[in-house]
C-alpha cells in the first residue's frame, strides 16, 4: 500500500483528539475551586521549562541523585503524632500469622502516594511517593517526587533503599490501590527490582470496622477530624490532583504543587496517628473504647479472629452503652450467634426473642429460634409455632407493602419447607404407629 | 430443460432425494426460474501425512487416543513450518481439522519448554468457549500440567490470577486484549514467554472491527517487544482470494500460506432455490422466509439432519416457529427442532451439539454465531435463507452439512436483495471459484490515533517507534497539544487521568442501533420491541411519521427519541408507503488518483467530507406508486470526512443519450443503486459499511457548490439538471475503512457486475432487485442505467488489467 501523507488539518480535525466537555470542566475547575492565585491561567499547549529552583524553593526541597538519575526529595520532622509502640496482641488481631518483628516500630515505614489518577495499570504514574518513620520520638516524612517522568527511575531506586531500612509498610489502603500501582511502576522500568517488605499492614479495613457504622465514610481525612479530632484546615480534593500534577509539568507555576505535598504529609501523619490509635483500641478496648461502635468495631475483629469470650464481653459491654437501633439490632445478633456457639441457650433464646420481626434480621431471629426449638430443645410443637408466627408475619408485610416481593418469595419458601418438614415430623408417630397397627 | 437433466447423476440416490424434494416444492413453477442452479461438488478423498517425528510422543499418543493417527496434508504442512518460526495464514473449509493445525505445534512447543506461552484469539466469546473443550480435552491427556483458559469479561476475579500466572494457552477476543490484557503488568509471565498468537476466523474480521484490530496487534506487538518476546503468528482463515495478503497487512508481517485441503469430504449437492415471481412487474417475489420454511419442512419430512441460517435473530425465530409447529415433539421426547443462537448459554449449546450428534435432534435454526468453527457434528441438509454476505461464508455456512463419507445437501434461499439476486441468478459468479478479496485499512487515522492514545497509556512511545503508516513524531506532537502526552526524556508518556481503551469501542459502528418500540401494548405495561435498525439506516426508515414495514405488517411512525436510540411505533393498514428524502452531499477535498476510462467518463478515488441530512419524506401508494403527500423533517445532520471512490460521467456522454432529462436522472440514481450493490459484493463488506451519492463534479475541489440543488430531488421535476455527475460510493465511516482505493482499482469488474445484474433482472422497469423501487423512477430507469453501463464498459480499455490488479 502506498504511503500517503496526510495533512495537518486533517490530523487537527480528528475527534479522537477531541476532549470530551467533562474533562474540560474538570480541567478548568481547579482554578476556581483550588486556590486564590490571582487567576493566573495558562495554555494546556504551553511549553515552558521551569525554573528547576523554583519548585526547591517553594517547598525547601533538595534535589537528589542517584545511579538512576535526580529527583527531588524533600525532609521534614514532626513532633505529632508521637511515636508509638504496638502491643504484638493487638497487631496480631490484625494480622494473625506475622513474625514478631513487625511489633518492632523501628521496622515501621508509612506510605501514601499521590497518582495520575486512579485507573490503573501501565499509565498511572506515582508521582509523589511520601514515607514515614519514626525517629526521635515523632515522625520523620520523606517525599520523593519526580519533576519528569523521566525521573522515575531514580525516585523508585530512592524508595526501594527506603523499604529495605524500613521492610513493615503501613498504609491505608495501600494493599489494593498504592502497593499494586508501585508493583506496576517498578515493573515497567525493568531495571530495578521490586523490593519485598516484610510485612504489610493496611489499616483501611479495621478502621472500617471500627468506624464505618458511626461515620458512614472511613476516608482518611474524615478519620482524622472525627477519631483524632485534628483539624487539616485548607486541603486540596484529591480529585484535583492529577491535573495539578499535569499542569506543572506542561510548565505550570510549581507553586501549586505546595498543597499536595502538604497533603500528602497529612495524610501520612493522619495513618501513623490512626494506627497508634487503631491499635491502643484492639489492645485495651476495655478502658479506651470511646463509644458502644467502637467497642462493638474492636468486638467483631475480635469474633473474626476467634477470640470469643473477648468478643463477647465486649459486644457485651456495646450494647450496655449507647448503640443506635441498627447495631444494637448488630450486636445482640452477633451477641446471640457467639452464645450459640458456647451452647449458652438461655441468652442466645433471649436475644432472639427480643429481634423477631419484618426484617431480614428478625427473619433470620425467627429460623434461629425455630432451629433451637426443633434440634435442641425437642419441642417441636413450639418450633411449629415459631414457623408459624414467622409465615404470618410475612403475610402481613406482604399485605401492606413492607417487604419487597423477591425477598418475600425467597424467605416464605425457606418457612414454607420449614413447616412441611415439622408437620411430617409430628405426624410420623402417628403413621407408624398405624404401620404397626398394621403389621400386628 | 429441467435443472436436473443437466447434470449426469452420480450417486444416484442422493440426487434422487434431492429431486424428490424439490420436485415437489417447484411443481407448479417454471422450474430453472426457481432452481436456479444444482451442482454436485464430488466427494474428495484424504491426504494423510504421518505426524512428524519432532512430535512429543505424550502428545502424539494424546492425538491418538482421540483417533488421530495421521495428519491431513495441511496439518502436517502448517505444523513444519510453524515449527521453522513462520507467520503462517492456513485457508481451511469448515469440519477439515482446522484447530489441529495450530494446537499441535503449540502444544509440542510447550511440552518442550514450559514456559512457553501462547494467545488465542477469537472473534466471539462462544468461540472462545467452543476450543476450550477441545483444549482441555488434549491437556488432559498429557501428563504434564497445562493450563488452558478463557479470559474474557465473564472469568471471574478470583480466577483471573491464576489464568495470569499459569495459563500456558490464554484464550481471548480482541476487545478483552484491549481493555482488560495490555496495559496490566500482571500478565508480564505471558507476556515475556509470549511465543504464539493465533488468529482464527480472520475472514470474519471486517470493516471497521478489523481496522481496530489491526492496531491492537500493534499495541500487543509492542509490549510482547517490551517485554522481550517476538511472538510468531497462526492465522486460520475460510476460503478468501487473498489470505495471505489480508494476514500480512493485519500482522505487519511476511506470512505463508497453507492453502491445500488434505480433509475428506462427501459428495454434496448445492442448491440455489429463487423463490417464484408474485409479480413479475414489480419484481415482486413471494417471502423467502416462507420459502426457507417450505424447503426445510420437505428436508425435515424426510428425517435428515438440518441446519437451517437465516441472517437477523428475527428470522431465526419466525423458522423456528414454523418449523417447530410442523415438527411437534413426540410423546415424552425432547423439542425435535431447537434454535441455536449467541445467546444460549454453553451448557444448553452442549446439550443441544449432543442431540445433534445422538439423532434425538433433527434441526436447529442458527444465527451466523454456528457458521463459525463450532461443533455440531456433520449434518444432512443446510438451508441459508438469505445470502450469508459473502462466498466465504456462504461456503462456510454450507459445510455445516457434509459427512465425511456420503453425500449432503445445500440450498440458498434468495431473498430480493439485490445482492441475493445477483448471486442466485449467476451461479458462476458464485461456484466460478472467485471468492472476494479481503480488505483492510489499518491506518485510518481516527481509529489508529485513538489506539495510540492506548498505546501511549501501555507503554511510552518512543520517537523511533513505528506505528502503522504514519508520521509517529508528528502524531505524538498532535496529541500532546491536545493535552493527551507529554514529552519527557525524548518518551512520549501518557499524562491524563482517564484509561483511553474504555471510551474506543472496537465494534463501534454496529453498536449504534435504534430499536424500534411497538407501543400498542403500552396501556397493559407491555411495550413490545419488534426490531432494531442501525443507526445510518435509522433516519431514513423510521424518522417521525414513516410507514415501517416489518415483518408484512405496517407500522407508523409516531415518535423518534433520537437521543435514546428509540423509535415508537403503532400497527396501522395503510395503502402507503414513505419514503425518506435525504440530501447528501459529497465534497471532495483531495483527490489521490484519477484516471479517465471510456472517454468522458472517469474513475477517481480520494478524500471527501460528506454531509447528510433528512429532510422529509413522501408517500407513495401501493401499486399505483403516485406521490401521495409529503412532509418536512427537521433531523439532525451528520458530517464525516471518509474516503470515496467515484465516477464521473462526462456531459457529452449523457448529452448523447436518447432520453429526457428526468429519465436521465433517475437513471443515475438507478445505477448508482445497482454499483453499490455490487461495492458490497467485491468489498465483502457489509451494505452499511458503504453510503453512496451523486453530486454535480465541482468545477475544482474547492469551490463551494449549493449542494441541495444536486442533491437527491424531492421531485424530480424540480430538480436541475446534472451537467457532470459524479457517482459516489464512499467508505460509511469516519476516516474511511478502506474499501476507496480497492474499488478503484476494480472498477471495471464493477461496472460489469452491475450490467450483468440488471440486465438478468426480470423485471420491466426496475425494482429493488436491481436499479431499486420504481416508486419514485421514471419508466425507463433500468433502460438508462443499462445504456450508460453499456457504453462504459463498450469503451473500457483497461478491462484486463485492473482486473487482475484488484
Amino acid at each position: 500500500m502506498s504511503m500517503r501523507y496526510v495533512s495537518l488539518d486533517r490530523v487537527r480535525g480528528l475527534k479522537a483528539l477531541r476532549r470530551s466537555t467533562t474533562q474540560e470542566a474538570t480541567a478548568q475547575g481547579w482554578q476556581a475551586s483550588l486556590l486564590n492565585d490571582g487567576g493566573e491561567s495558562y495554555s494546556r499547549t504551553k511549553m515552558i521549562r521551569n525554573d528547576p529552583d523554583r519548585l526547591s524553593q517553594a517547598l525547601g526541597a533538595a534535589p537528589k541523585m542517584n545511579q538512576y538519575g535526580d529527583y527531588l526529595s524533600v525532609r521534614c520532622w514532626c513532633a505529632q503524632p508521637p511515636r508509638y509502640s504496638p502491643d504484638l496482641r493487638a497487631l496480631r488481631l490484625l494480622m494473625p500469622e506475622t513474625p514478631d518483628e513487625i511489633a518492632d516500630p523501628e521496622q515501621w515505614l508509612f506510605l501514601d502516594t499521590e497518582t495520575t489518577g486512579l485507573a490503573g495499570g501501565s499509565g498511572t504514574y506515582a508521582f509523589l511517593v511520601g514515607v514515614a518513620w519514626w525517629e526521635d520520638g515523632g515522625l520523620e516524612i520523606e517525599q520523593f517526587f519526580m519533576r519528569e517522568y523521566s525521573e522515575e527511575r531514580s525516585l523508585l531506586f530512592a524508595l526501594r533503599e527506603r523499604i529495605a531500612e524500613h521492610p513493615v509498610l503501613v498504609t491505608f489502603n495501600g494493599k489494593s490501590f498504592d502497593w499494586p500501582l508501585l508493583e506496576t511502576r517498578y515493573r515497567m522500568s525493568r531495571k530495578i527490582s521490586l523490593p519485598t517488605p516484610r510485612a504489610h499492614l493496611d489499616f483501611l479495613h479495621p478502621a472500617r470496622n471500627l468506624w464505618r457504622l458511626r461515620l458512614g465514610s472511613v476516608r482518611l481525612s474524615e478519620l482524622e477530624r472525627h477519631v483524632l479530632g485534628w483539624d487539616r484546615g485548607a486541603d486540596v480534593l484529591s480529585g484535583l490532583i492529577p491535573q495539578i500534577y499535569f499542569d506543572y509539568v506542561r510548565g505550570g507555576p510549581p507553586e501549586r504543587l505546595v498543597p499536595v505535598f502538604h497533603h500528602n504529609q497529612m495524610d501520612l501523619r493522619g495513618l501513623a496517628a490512626l494506627s497508634s490509635r487503631i491499635l491502643s483500641l484492639l489492645g485495651d478496648a476495655e478502658n479506651i473504647g470511646q463509644d458502644g461502635l467502637e467497642l462493638f468495631g474492636v468486638s467483631r475483629i475480635c469474633e473474626k479472629r476467634g477470640e470469643n469470650s473477648r468478643a463477647r464481653k465486649l459486644y457485651e459491654r456495646s450494647i450496655a452503652s449507647f448503640l443506635p437501633t441498627e447495631t444494637d439490632r448488630a450486636a445482640r445478633r452477633s451477641l446471640a450467634r457467639l452464645a450459640k456457639r458456647e451452647g449458652d441457650f438461655d441468652l442466645a433464646c433471649e436475644l432472639w426473642e427480643d429481634g423477631l420481626g419484618n426484617s431480614r434480621h428478625g427473619y433470620e431471629a425467627y429460623e434461629q429460634l425455630a432451629i433451637y426449638y426443633e434440634h435442641k430443645a425437642r419441642d417441636p410443637e413450639r418450633a411449629r409455632q415459631i414457623v408459624r408466627q414467622a409465615l404470618n408475619e410475612l403475610l402481613r408485610a406482604n399485605q401492606t407493602g413492607d417487604i419487597a416481593p423477591g425477598a418475600y418469595r425467597e424467605i416464605k419458601a425457606k418457612f414454607d419447607r420449614r413447616m412441611e418438614r415439622l408437620e411430617h415430623k409430628s405426624r410420623k408417630p402417628l403413621l407408624d404407629a398405624l404401620a404397626m397397627q398394621a403389621q400386628a | 430443460m429441467s435443472a436436473f437433466q443437466s447434470l449426469a447423476p452420480r450417486q444416484p440416490t442422493s440426487l434422487e432425494t434431492v429431486h424428490n424434494i424439490f420436485g415437489s416444492l417447484v411443481a407448479r413453477y417454471r422450474q430453472e426460474e426457481v432452481l436456479t442452479a444444482v451442482r454436485q461438488i464430488p466427494a474428495r478423498e484424504a491426504k494423510f501425512r504421518p505426524v512428524p517425528a519432532w512430535v512429543a510422543s505424550a502428545l502424539a499418543d494424546a492425538y491418538r487416543a482421540k483417533g488421530i493417527r495421521e495428519l491431513y496434508s495441511h496439518q502436517a504442512a502448517t505444523s513444519e513450518l510453524v515449527r521453522d518460526g513462520k507467520n503462517i495464514v492456513v485457508v481451511t473449509p469448515t469440519a477439515s481439522g482446522k484447530t489441529l493445525c495450530y494446537n499441535l505445534p503449540v502444544l509440542n512447543a510447550a511440552l518442550e519448554n514450559a514456559d512457553t506461552r501462547a494467545l488465542y484469539l477469537f472473534p466471539t466469546k462462544a468461540l472462545a468457549q467452543d476450543q476450550l473443550a477441545e483444549l482441555q480435552d488434549l491437556a488432559k491427556r498429557l501428563d504434564d500440567s497445562f493450563g488452558v483458559f478463557t479470559y474474557d469479561g465473564d472469568t471471574p476475579s478470583d480466577a483471573r490470577k491464576a489464568i495470569r500466572e499459569r495459563g500456558h494457552i490464554v484464550l481471548t477476543n480482541p476487545d478483552m486484549l484491549h481493555t482488560g490484557i495490555l496495559h496490566h503488568t500482571k500478565w508480564m509471565r505471558l507476556f515475556e514467554n509470549l511465543r504464539y498468537i493465533v488468529l482464527d476466523e480472520l475472514h470474519t474480521y471486517r470493516g471497521v472491527f478489523e481496522s481496530h484490530l489491526a492496531n491492537v496487534l500493534r499495541r500487543l506487538k509492542r509490549i510482547a517487544k517490551f517485554y522481550g518476546s517476538d511472538p510468531q503468528f497462526i492465522c486460520c482463515s475460510a476460503t478468501i482470494a487473498n489470505p495471505g495478503d489480508l494476514a500480512s497487512q493485519l500482522i505487519e508481517k511476511e506470512v505463508e500460506i497453507v492453502e491445500e485441503n488434505g480433509a475428506p469430504a462427501g459428495e454434496k449437492v448445492f442448491i440455489f432455490y429463487n423463490p417464484p415471481m408474485v409479480n413479475r412487474n414489480l419484481g415482486i417475489r413471494r417471502s423467502y422466509i416462507n420459502e426457507a420454511t417450505r424447503v426445510a419442512k420437505e428436508i425435515l419430512a424426510r428425517k435428515l439432519q438440518t441446519i437451517v441460517f437465516a441472517n437477523s435473530r428475527l428470522h431465526t425465530e419466525v423458522l423456528l416457529t414454523h418449523l417447530q409447529q410442523a415438527n411437534p415433539p413426540k410423546p415424552g421426547q425432547p423439542e425435535p427442532i431447537r434454535g441455536y443462537r449467541g445467546g444460549y448459554l454453553p451448557g444448553e449449546r452442549r446439550e443441544i451439539e449432543r442431540g445433534l450428534r445422538d439423532g434425538r435432534i433433527l434441526g436447529v435454526v442458527a444465527t451466523n454465531a454456528l457458521e463459525l468453527g463450532i461443533d455440531v457434528g456433520s449434518l444432512d441438509a443446510c438451508v441459508m435463507a438469505g445470502y450469508p454476505g459473502t462466498i466465504a461464508s456462504t461456503w462456510q455456512r454450507a459445510g455445516r452439512a457434509g459427512r465425511r463419507s456420503g453425500s449432503s445437501c445445500a440450498v440458498f434461499v434468495a431473498s430480493s436483495a439485490p445482492l441475493d439476486q445477483f448471486i442466485v441468478q449467476h451461479p458462476d459468479y458464485f461456484f466460478g471459484s472467485s471468492p472476494e478479496h479481503g480488505h483492510i485499512q489499518p491506518d485510518n487515522l481516527e481509529i489508529l490515533v485513538n489506539h495510540l492514545k492506548c498505546a501511549a497509556f501501555e507503554l511510552p512511545i518512543s520517537p523511533d517507534e513505528r506505528f502503522g503508516n504514519t508520521n509517529l513524531p508528528e502524531l505524538c506532537e498532535q496529541l500532546g497539544e491536545a493535552g493527551f502526552l507529554h514529552q519527557s526524556g525524548g518518551d512520549w508518556h501518557w499524562i491524563d487521568e482517564a484509561y483511553p481503551a474504555d471510551t474506543i469501542n472496537l465494534r463501534s459502528v454496529t453498536s449504534d442501533n435504534f430499536v424500534i418500540i411497538d407501543t400498542t401494548g403500552e396501556n397493559n405495561g407491555k411495550p413490545e420491541v419488534i426490531g432494531e435498525v442501525d443507526f445510518s439506516s435509522a433516519l431514513t426508515t423510521v424518522h417521525p411519521k414513516a410507514i415501517y414495514i416489518h415483518q408484512g405488517q405496517q407500522y407508523h411512525v409516531e415518535h423518534l427519541d433520537f437521543d435514546k436510540r428509540k423509535a415508537y411505533v403503532k400497527p396501522v393498514n395503510v395503502d402507503y408507503f414513505t419514503d425518506a428524502i435525504r440530501y447528501t452531499q459529497v465534497r471532495v477535498l483531495e483527490v489521490a488518483e484519477e484516471e479517465t476510462i471510456a472517454e468522458p467518463a472517469a474513475r477517481a478515488h480520494g478524500d471527501v467530507l460528506v454531509r447528510s441530512q433528512v429532510v422529509g419524506f413522501k408517500k407513495i401508494k401501493f401499486f399505483t406508486t403516485e406521490n401521495v403527500g409529503s412532509g418536512k423533517l427537521e433531523l439532525p445532520e451528520n458530517e464525516m470526512h471518509t474516503t470515496s471512490f467515484w465516477l464521473t460521467l462526462g456531459h457529452a456522454l449523457l448529452a448523447e443519450l436518447p432520453f429526457t432529462l428526468s429519465e436521465r436522472q433517475s437513471g443515475i440514481f438507478g445505477l448508482l443503486y445497482a454499483l453499490g450493490s455490487m461495492a458490497t459484493l467485491l468489498m465483502m463488506c457489509d451494505r452499511r459499511d458503504l453510503g453512496t451519492a451523486v453530486g454535480e463534479r465541482p468545477p475544482s475541489a474547492a469551490s463551494e457548490i449549493n449542494w441541495e440543488d444536486f442533491a437527491v430531488p424531492a421531485n424530480t421535476s424540480e430538480a436541475k439538471e446534472f451537467f457532470e455527475p459524479n457517482l459516489y460510493i464512499y467508505d460509511a465511516y469516519p476516516g474511511g475503512i478502506g474499501f476507496s482505493e480497492p474499488l478503484y482499482r476494480a472498477c471495471d469488474t464493477l461496472l460489469s457486475r452491475a450490467l450483468e445484474l440488471i440486465s438478468a433482472c426480470t423485471c420491466e422497469n426496475g425494482c429493488p432487485s436491481c436499479v431499486g423501487p420504481t416508486a419514485d423512477c421514471s419508466e425507463r430507469t433500468k433502460e438508462v442505467a443499462l445504456e450508460i453501463l453499456g457504453r462504459l464498459c463498450r469503451d473500457a480499455q483497461f478491462t484486463t488489467r485492473t482486473a487482475e490488479t484488484a
